[in-house]
Parts: structure tokens; sequence; C-alpha cells
């Protein structure tokens, strides 16, 4: 379950604290509201993790630009060679700070670089961090401190109604390489789904926006495994992964997803030639 | 050109304040004309914004902030960034006319335009918006008053509020001022999901709040595919005079859509290319609409978050 569910009044102090932080270009500072030990032990326990060992590398934007949509991509380079096994991305700050853990199966591929990419909410100045567990269960990790730009950008959906209206319509795409014997090949996911954090306050009713989100997404290739994403509301509303899959015969991606009410979506790529 | 017609007693007085606190400042201070208004129209009064971000200095002065007077009250149409700016908007009403302020209308619910609400408080205004306004600033309420501390801090933030509309418009609707009305027509997402425009029939001057901007690059906050549309349409209405929610005082139909819509198919152009082409949004952010940055002001600062928001629409399609 989400644990460090903090209060908005408290959020208001971190944003002041985390300016201060920027003005002295000196994360140090912003020590004191470090949640990752926290975040730390309660995940991967007192198992020792490498940072910044060139096993996993974690592309952020340097400025927020749109805190409801902050896209991050997590590349494992060529030069590993082995399986994965798993794969878990943080943001600290954010009220949910456990954004999603990829479990790795059969169809995942390897002899080429793997790459995952999604969009994130980013509630406020935080660490963002990718943990990368490698088949022989070694913990890897990489790091960004991610400012937020502040302004009009509300981390709120665009267009509510007109998003609701497609809930749970999925695109599936794969896109294959320029040289088709390419052991590695790349696919899309996207789902229409608010992704509410139950955090907003709907202000027709006077309640809380109750909190629906994907939990579940499982990606097959060819009916074996390539992933199973556990997801939580640190993903952005109508959410989008990119992603990396072994070569396999026919290439066809088929996605199960599931939501926190339960809706079971479904979807896969076009059958060649339509 | 019209000229500005007053300077607040309020602002004045800061300003004197100010010169007597620095005898070396030479430069006037940046906020020492914000409460500059213009009769662009018989009872027609627009506060042109700056070109700017908020900051502790502008006071969140960046958007249009206008009102008009009829013969039995007053509209006041945006209301500016910030509480401090509300009350110089205030004042400059008050300074043409003591007839009551009976409206706040805000065309959308960006923090630019509808902050500065909580200075008319004590004339019980009708708050009046889309609707679709009230649980848009509903659900944004906390993040833009943390932005807004952030960005013109404490201190000159202090007193801002969300206020609420207490009228909700869904179908063109008029107000009554007496000697003139407003007519309020809902749009379609656009600019945001809220955006309203305001007609007054005595001048036939047409409010288009933040559906227009220019010299300012524009904010995509709602639909791309929406807002292009919006434009056509706007584009072949009649209006003696049209006022931007970001740039000159007034403009004309239909030129002055033209840089805006220029700008939007770029970027729709070659965001849909790039998307035909399996970049990624990181990608798109790089080079999509970059055609574009000389012709805006505050390009680097929204250019690139409009690209997000075009690309994540456009890649339904």
């Amino acid at each position: 379950m989400p644990r460090p569910l903090k209060t908005f009044a408290r959020n208001f102090g971190l944003a002041a604290l985390a300016a201060a932080a920027l003005v002295l270009a000196m994360p140090a500072a912003y020590a004191e509201e470090n949640m990752w030990p926290i975040l730390r032990q309660d995940e991967f326990g007192d198992r020792p993790i490498q940072e910044n060992d060139g096993m996993v590398v974690l592309e952020a934007p340097q400025k927020v630009e749109d805190a409801a949509l902050v896209p991050l991509t997590v590349r494992v380079p060529p030069s590993v060679k082995g399986k994965l096994k798993s794969l878990t991305l943080f943001i600290d700050n954010n009220p949910d700070p456990k954004v999603a853990k990829l479990t790795f199966g059969p169809a995942q591929g390897t002899g080429g670089e793997r790459n995952f990419s999604t969009r994130v909410r980013v509630d406020n100045f935080s660490h963002v961090r990718a943990v990368l567990e490698t088949e022989d269960g070694t913990l890897h990790m990489a790091t960004k401190f991610l400012a937020a730009a502040g302004g009009c950008a509300a981390m709120q959906a665009k267009d509510p109604d007109a998003d609701m209206a497609d809930i749970g319509k999925t695109i599936v795409r794969v896109f294959p390489p320029a040289l088709e014997s390419d052991p590695i090949w790349a696919g899309q996911v996207m789902i229409k789904h608010p992704n509410e954090n139950g955090m907003q306050l709907d202000i027709n009713t006077a309640k809380f926006i109750p909190a629906r989100y994907v939990k579940e997404v499982t990606v097959k290739r060819d009916g074996e495994l390539v992933f199973k994403l556990d997801g939580t509301f640190s993903i952005s509303t109508n959410p989008n992964f990119r992603f990396t899959f072994g070569k396999g015969k026919a290439n066809d991606l088929d996605v199960v997803i599931v939501d926190t009410d339960g809706a079971v979506f479904k979807g896969q790529t076009q059958p060649k030639g339509s | 050109m019209c000229t500005p017609n007053l300077i607040s007693r309020k602002t004045f007085l800061k300003a004197a304040l100010a010169l007597a606190a620095s005898p070396l400042l030479r430069y006037s201070p940046a906020w020492a004309d914000s409460a500059e208004v213009s009769e662009v129209a018989p009872g027609v009064f627009v506060h042109q914004g700056r070109y700017e971000v908020q900051s502790p200095e502008n006071r969140g002065d960046m958007a249009n902030a206008n009102f008009v007077v009829g013969s039995e009250g007053v509209a006041v149409i945006d209301t500016s960034g910030s509480e401090v700016m509300g009350e110089d908007l205030r004042d400059a009403v008050r300074a043409v006319t003591s007839k009551p302020i009976k409206y706040v209308i805000n065309t959308h619910m960006h923090p630019d335009h509808v902050f500065g609400n909580a200075a008319f408080k004590q004339y019980n205004p009708t708050y009046v918006g889309h609707y679709k306004l009230a649980r848009a600033l509903g659900t944004r309420a906390e993040s833009y008053i943390t932005a807004g501390k952030e960005m013109m801090g404490e201190k000159v933030f202090a007193g801002s509020e969300i206020i609420l509309p207490t009228m909700a418009i869904e179908e063109p609707t008029t107000l009554d001022l007496g000697d003139r009305t407003l007519l309020l027509e809902p749009m379609p997402t656009a600019h945001t999901d809220n955006d309203l425009i305001v007609t007054d029939s005595k001048t036939d001057t047409l409010f288009l709040g933040d559906l227009l901007f220019s010299v300012v690059v524009p904010t995509l906050d709602g639909s791309i595919k929406g807002w292009l549309a919006l434009i056509d349409q706007l584009g072949q209405r009649k209006a003696a005079r049209v006022i931007p929610g970001h740039g000159p005082q007034t403009m004309q139909l239909p030129g002055a859509l033209e840089p805006e819509q220029r700008y939007l198919a770029t970027v729709a152009t070659d965001v849909r290319r790039l998307i035909a082409e399996g970049k990624t949004l990181s990608e798109a952010t790089k080079t999509a609409g970059f055609s574009e940055k000389d012709a805006w002001k505050l390009f680097d600062q929204y250019h690139v978050r409009n690209v997000t928001a075009a690309f994540a629409e456009l890649e339904w399609e």
C-alpha cells in the first residue's frame, strides 16, 4: 500500500525547502526530507544497491515543463548481456513514491539495448530513481533530481470529460527495427484512463474523486511474457509505455490491463496487413 | 492608440514610498504603472498585462484585466494574477465610477486571470464562469496556490485565493448592466476546458480571454485540435474590436488570430509527423515547432510544455 501519504500542508513546506535547495544548487540541503532510506528499506531490505555502475541509465528532462506529464526513460546498455529480473521506479517525494515495478518474463529479449519509457506525475521537487535487478539478483540504481517549473501546469487532466468518455481505449504498437533480424524489437502500449489519485476534490459533490488507477499491465509477445507491471497513480493520466522485447515469430503483442476498480481492458497489435 | 488614463492612488503612494526609500532609484519600479487602464471604447476599460511570467516585481500582472461600466453597474472581466493586482484594478474601477460591481467574470481557470478575484469580495458580486470552471479550479487550487507563492513570494501573494464561480454558464447567457448587456458564451475545449467569451452589446467589443494570444506564446492546457477548430469559427465572427487575454489592448478580426493559428498549426503538423515516424515525446520536445521560436515572447517558458500536451493528445489519432 502507498505509505507516506503526505498532507498538502507538508508539501507546502517541502516546496519552500526545495526552492531554497535549488537556489543553493545543492540538493544536499534537501537531505532532511530524504524519503529514500525508508523506501529502500521497505522495498529491498538490507540488500546492497550499486549506484551509477553503468548497468542502468535514467533519462529525465532537466526541467519539469508539465508536472502532469514528465517523460522518463530507463536504458540498460548493450554491455549488459544477461536477462533482467525486475525494474522499479521511484519518485521519492510523490504521495505514492513507488511509481511502478516491472517483472520481466522470457520474452524480454537479450542481445542489444533494453529500454523502458513512461510518463509520470511529479508532485514536487524530487529525486527519481530506477533500480534494476539483474538475473544474478544484484541491484543497480540510477538517480536524477527533478526541479518543477511551477506555473500553470497543474497535475490534472486537461480534458477529463473527453478522457472519461474513452476510458479503456487501448493502442498497442510494434516498431520493427531497421534490421528485421535485430534480436531486440520495440513496442508501445497506451491506455485511456484517468489514473485518478484520489486526492482531488470534486467541487460539484464536495467529495474527493475516488482513486482509480491502472494497477497491472501484462504484456505478452506471441503468448510469452515480456513483463508484468504493477503501477500506481504516479503514472500520468492515459498511461503510456514504450519498451523493448525479444524478437519472436509473429511479434504480436497482447496486453491485459487491470485497474483498481477491477475493470479489465485488453489490447493487441493489429494483425499485419490490416 | 489609447493612452492610460489613470494611476491608482495606492500605486502612486507605493511608488512615492519606494522613491523616498531609495533616492538613487531613477528608473520607475516595475509595478509603478501596474494599474493603468485605458478606455478602449465607451465604458470599456482594459489593463494590459506584462509580457512576463509572474514574479514578486510584477505581482502577477501578466494577463489583460478588464471592466465594462453600465448605467446600473459594473462587470469585471478577469482580475489579474494576485489579490494586490485585483486591488489596483478595483481602485481603477472606483476611479471611474461608483456604480456597484455586480459581476466578476473569469474567462477561464488560469491563475493570472483569477487570483485577483479576492479583491472584489467586499462588494459581494456574482462570480461568473464556464460551467466547467468550478471543477477545474477546485482540483487545481492547491497547486495554483503553491505555484503562486513560489513565483511571487508569500508577501506579494498574501490575500490571493481561489474563489469559485457562483454562476455557471452552460449556454449563451445575457447579463444586464442597464444601458448595455454582456453576452457570455461557453466554448468547447480549446485553450482550456473552461473557456468563456464575452461580447459587450453597446460597443460590439469581444473579449476572447486566452483564446487569443498575441506577442506572448499561446499556452495549451486543453486541446490543440479543439483550439484550431475554434479559431476557424472565431475568425468568421464580426466585432468592432477584440480584446486578447495576452497582447495589446485591442485587436481586429480576423487578422488577430493569424499568428496564433500559425503557431498551433505548426506545432500540430510537426508533432503529427514525429508521431508517424515513431518518435517519443522527449524527442518531439527537442524539435517540434522550433521554427516559431523568434516569433513569440516567453517561448522558452511555455513552448516545450505545449509540445508535450499536443503530443499526448495527437498520439491518440
